[in-house]
């Protein structure tokens, strides 16, 4: 091989995994400490069984947050609603289709709605708040002290797709703690 | 480098440790998904229950109740302590109506038969609406019936609409239906609905034949004012109960004063010649009820001359008739009011019988006394309601779908196979109707006959309103809201005649998209009144506040007066038994069973098994004997007896001795020889519907169901009835000297 081209390639090629590890080392490091850099498809909100709006349901339709995540001034967990919970509204689309008129609608209520004397089925969706194992996050309390969903949550009426939008490690939750007199020991968190 | 056999291995191998490394670094499914269940679980999880506010309609009842939710579904059934009618208590059928949404043996879905006969296949609700809509379309509305039970609110209005519309024929439905009493209302007090009684201010409370305490009209209601009747502020009040069986009502009574089946009306009209020859009553009701002659006009109702048939074997004289007449005139106890119904008007002469009882309220005052205690009307409602026809109109049709004249039935709980006499002969007739049509919740006698089922909503699942009738003496409204969501894909029978009515184009008059809208336009007008329980400045405040209280009422919406006293009867209008005295020697009173009534609870296992309140029996069919009757028939207990009627029909249960029942007398309770109506109710005892004749009350054409003879025909079978009673070994309670045991054998 030619000296010459070698002398060229290894800095260019150096300088090219230096790169590739610098930003490998930013996007690992942006991740721990934040969210992760919205590139290569990172930070969007993940793909949902069902291609529920809030758009549609918070921003158009009106509907309060609680009105579908029942528990979330009572208890830990904001909660899921239920399909059942769906049809109270929808159950009468297989019928008369009263309530949803688009064609996408109407496809992805067919993945909600079972034939009517058919067995529903539960849905699978996918997290897009994940807290880890040794944190205890509690909604009630923080609903109770009217913070609302949106600090947490962002405008979630203007997400067509749900995504993470604060990075929720502990020095924001410490800091927020701290910024509204609430207690910041161990235990708040850590029991 | 190249590739050598140890270096393959040694690449493969770190590579398959990598793979189970990495793998197990993957984080799980279940942290990165989260479910929604089909159900709503979150009240599980929190452990806290809703209440929420509705209504039950009987053919003549209305319970107010709160229902106590967890996790979407129904646990507990209570009394509405603000409805007027049952004021917090409640009955044993509001009780099961929690066993009737979840029952097991709910039709789940709409079905249709494959072919004319055929089995059944589960369709989807549009095709269920659109075959309903396909068959109505293409039928001749003059050949199309529509039968229900009887029903009142919106659902009345809706179902009127709908079959007007149509051009339909609409008739109502109930074994037992009020024609007869609705009738002497008409005729004694001009009135179109069912009074109320204000038995808690009553003194002196006369009940011909009425089981008010047990299945009468509106028991619930009835024991409310009952229980202040006998341990209110006021002065104990005195009950007296006429009756040819010894009903709960008459152990309760002060005296049971048995007569022969069908002669409590001749009692009354004695009793009232009695009080006019006095002078004790209203000097001018007498002369209104008498045509101004007096006594003289009522000659052949002087008391010894029907003394014996009144009181047959048991022997009453005149001077006891004369003894009951001046009690009840008297002011002794305070204000007397007399009631009737029940057997005492399912005779031939049953109108006769409670003319007589209802007039007799003329000449004491109780016709909305000042100081209360007598009878209270309701104010007159032009809400539709839809009432049972008379035997004389099932005839009617039952030989019009004989003759082939009926092309569509449509049927809603109107279980006509079993609850119509047997000798009509109705499941003949209903297979030469060409399509069948049900709206039951369950495979009932009828709707195991039906072409196509679009199941319906029970009670606790649907919308609606109630305007009780007999009602609390002032207007009410009540709510009927879904506690629950429908529990399988079931739709109301208001929703599916709306949705129906639209297919079929007439809409207009049918203009509420769902049954919620029909309800919602009731509170309107109610909220546009601007007065009643519930006043709110703005509609959506008055929905929330009437829904939560259960209805609407106006206190101060009262009735106006009754009419004047008619003029009674001069001639004894007789009860036309059927069959031979000598050949059938025994009066056969069915009676309306504590629980499953008529049947139409039969499928509730709460309701099966609440004991009989006289007997204790529970789960069967039997009948009630007489020791002495036993004795000379060699009948004992638990044996079991075939009971024949005059028109062949027979049905057979277990005897059960009754020291309470009179000689010449059987009773047999109601509702039980079911042959389908779910596995509760299913080949469970037998029907006395079945055996019954025919025969009518010779005014208004209504069943008269005590109106038959029978004979006892020992079997050599037995069967061990259930019942509470001797089955547990009684123990003397320890320094409780007043109670005397006597061992049982066990």
């Amino acid at each position: 091989m030619n000296s010459r081209v070698v002398k060229i390639a290894i800095p260019v090629v150096g300088a090219s995994v230096l790169l590739v590890v610098a930003f490998v080392g930013w996007f690992v490091i942006s991740a721990w400490w934040s969210n992760p850099p919205p590139v290569l498809g990172f930070g969007e909100g993940p793909e949902q069984p069902i291609a529920f709006p809030h758009t549609v349901h918070v921003s158009d339709a009106g509907l309060d947050c609680q009105f579908c995540h029942r528990t979330v001034s009572t208890d830990e967990a904001a909660t899921i609603p239920a399909v059942a919970q769906c049809l109270f509204c929808h159950g009468f689309d297989k019928i008369d289709g009263r309530l949803s008129t688009s064609e996408t609608a109407q496809e992805e209520l067919a993945k909600l709605i079972a034939d009517l004397g058919e067995p529903q089925q539960p849905i699978n969706w996918n997290r897009v708040y994940r807290l880890p194992d040794h944190v205890q996050f509690v909604h009630a309390p923080h609903i109770q002290q009217g913070i609302s969903c949106s600090t947490c949550h962002g405008e979630i009426g203007e997400m067509q797709v749900v995504k993470q939008v604060r990075n929720l490690k502990m020095r924001d939750c410490v800091d927020c703690h701290r910024d509204n007199g609430a207690p910041t020991d161990c235990s708040t968190c850590h029991y | 480098m190249g590739l050598t056999r140890r270096r393959f291995l040694q690449w493969a191998g770190a590579t398959g440790i990598g793979a189970v490394v990495f793998n197990g670094c993957r984080v799980p499914d279940h942290e990165i998904q989260v479910q929604s269940p089909v159900q709503i679980p979150e009240d599980l999880v929190t452990g806290r229950d809703n209440y929420y506010a509705t209504v039950i309609q009987g053919p003549s009842s209305s319970e107010g109740l709160l229902v106590r939710v967890m996790e979407g579904r129904a646990k507990k059934v209570e009394g509405n302590p603000d409805y007027p009618m049952n004021t917090g208590k409640h009955g044993l059928r509001a009780e099961a109506l929690l066993q009737a949404a979840y029952h097991p043996d709910r039709i789940k879905t709409p079905l249709r038969r494959v072919a004319k006969g055929g089995p059944y296949r589960p369709i989807g609700w549009p095709e269920a609406i659109g075959e309903l809509t396909r068959v109505l379309n293409e039928a001749d509305p003059s050949r199309v019936v529509l039968a229900t039970a009887p029903i009142r609110g919106v659902l009345a209005d809706v179902t009127h609409r709908f079959a007007d519309s149509y051009g339909a024929r609409l008739i109502g439905f109930d074994p037992l239906d009020q024609t007869v009493l609705r009738a002497a209302m008409k005729r004694v007090f001009g009135q179109d609905a069912l009074p109320d009684f204000d038995i808690a201010r009553t003194g002196y409370l006369l009940s011909f034949g009425s089981d008010f305490l047990g299945t009468w009209l509106d028991p619930t209601h009835f024991a409310r004012g009952y229980g202040e009747f006998r341990q209110g502020d006021g002065e104990r009040g005195y009950l007296v109960q006429v009756d040819s069986r010894f009903s709960p009502t008459a152990a309760a009574a002060d005296q049971w004063v048995y007569v022969t089946p069908g002669s409590e009306g001749l009692l009354a009209m004695a009793m009232i010649h009695t009080i006019v020859s006095d002078g004790l009553g209203d000097g001018a009701a007498a002369s209104a009820l008498t045509g101004g002659r007096g006594a003289s006009a009522l000659s052949a109702f002087t008391p010894s001359a029907v003394a014996e048939r009144v009181f047959g074997e048991t022997g009453g004289g005149a001077e006891r008739i004369r003894k009951m007449a001046r009690d009840f005139a008297s002011k002794e106890h305070g204000q007397a009011l007399a009631i009737g119904g029940g057997s005492a008007g399912a005779y031939a002469n049953g109108l006769f019988n409670l003319t007589a009882i209802y007039a007799l309220n003329h000449l004491v005052g109780a016709v909305d006394p000042p100081n209360g205690g007598g009878l209270v009307f309701n104010p007159p409602s032009d809400e539709p309601r839809i009432t049972a026809a008379p035997l004389r109109e099932w005839k009617q049709l039952i030989g019009d779908m004989r003759a082939g004249n009926v092309d569509v039935l449509l049927v809603r709980d109107a279980n006509i196979d079993y609850g119509l006499p047997g000798s009509l002969g109705t499941r003949e007739a209903l297979g030469k109707v060409g399509t069948i049509v049900s709206f039951s919740s369950f495979l009932d006698e009828t709707t195991v006959l039906a072409d196509l089922i679009l199941p319906g909503s029970t009670p606790l699942e649907e919308w609606g309103t109630d305007i009780p009738d007999p009602g609390p003496g002032y207007r009410t409204v009540a709510f009927q809201q879904p506690v629950i969501n429908p529990f399988h894909g079931t739709l109301s029978f208001g929703d599916v005649l709306l949705q129906t009515g639209r297919e079929l184009g007439f809409g207009d008059q049918l203009p509420w998209a769902t049954m919620r809208d029909a309800v919602r336009d009731t509170a309107r007008a109610l909220h546009e009144t601007g007065g009643g329980s519930v006043t709110q400045p703005t509609f959506p405040e008055f929905w929330k506040r009437a829904l939560e209280r259960g209805g609407w009422w106006d206190m101060n919406a009262t009735a106006g007066a009754a009419s004047a006293p008619p003029r009674l009867p001069t001639a004894t209008v007789l009860p036309k038994l059927a069959g031979d005295e000598n050949q059938y020697p025994f009066f056969l009173v069915p009676y309306e069973a504590h629980g499953i009534g008529a049947g139409g609870f039969a499928h509730l296992p709460w309701v099966q098994s609440a004991p009989d309140p006289i007997t204790t029996v529970a789960w069967a069919t039997w009948v009630d004997v007489n020791p002495t009757t036993a004795r000379e028939l060699n009948l004992h207990q638990d044996d079991i007896v075939i009971v024949g009627a005059p028109n062949g029909r027979f049905l057979e249960a277990a005897v059960y001795v009754n020291p309470a029942t009179p000689p010449h007398v059987v009773s047999i309770p109601f509702g039980g020889g079911h042959e389908h109506f779910t596995g509760v109710a299913a080949k469970r005892g037998a029907n006395v519907l079945d055996i019954l004749e025919d025969s009518e009350d010779t005014e208004t054409g209504a069943l008269a169901w005590a109106g038959t003879r029978v004979r006892l025909t020992k079997t050599r079978n037995r069967v061990k009835l259930p019942k509470l009673e001797g089955n547990e070994l009684a123990v003397q309670l320890p320094g409780e000297e007043v109670i005397e045991v006597q061992h049982v054998s066990r």
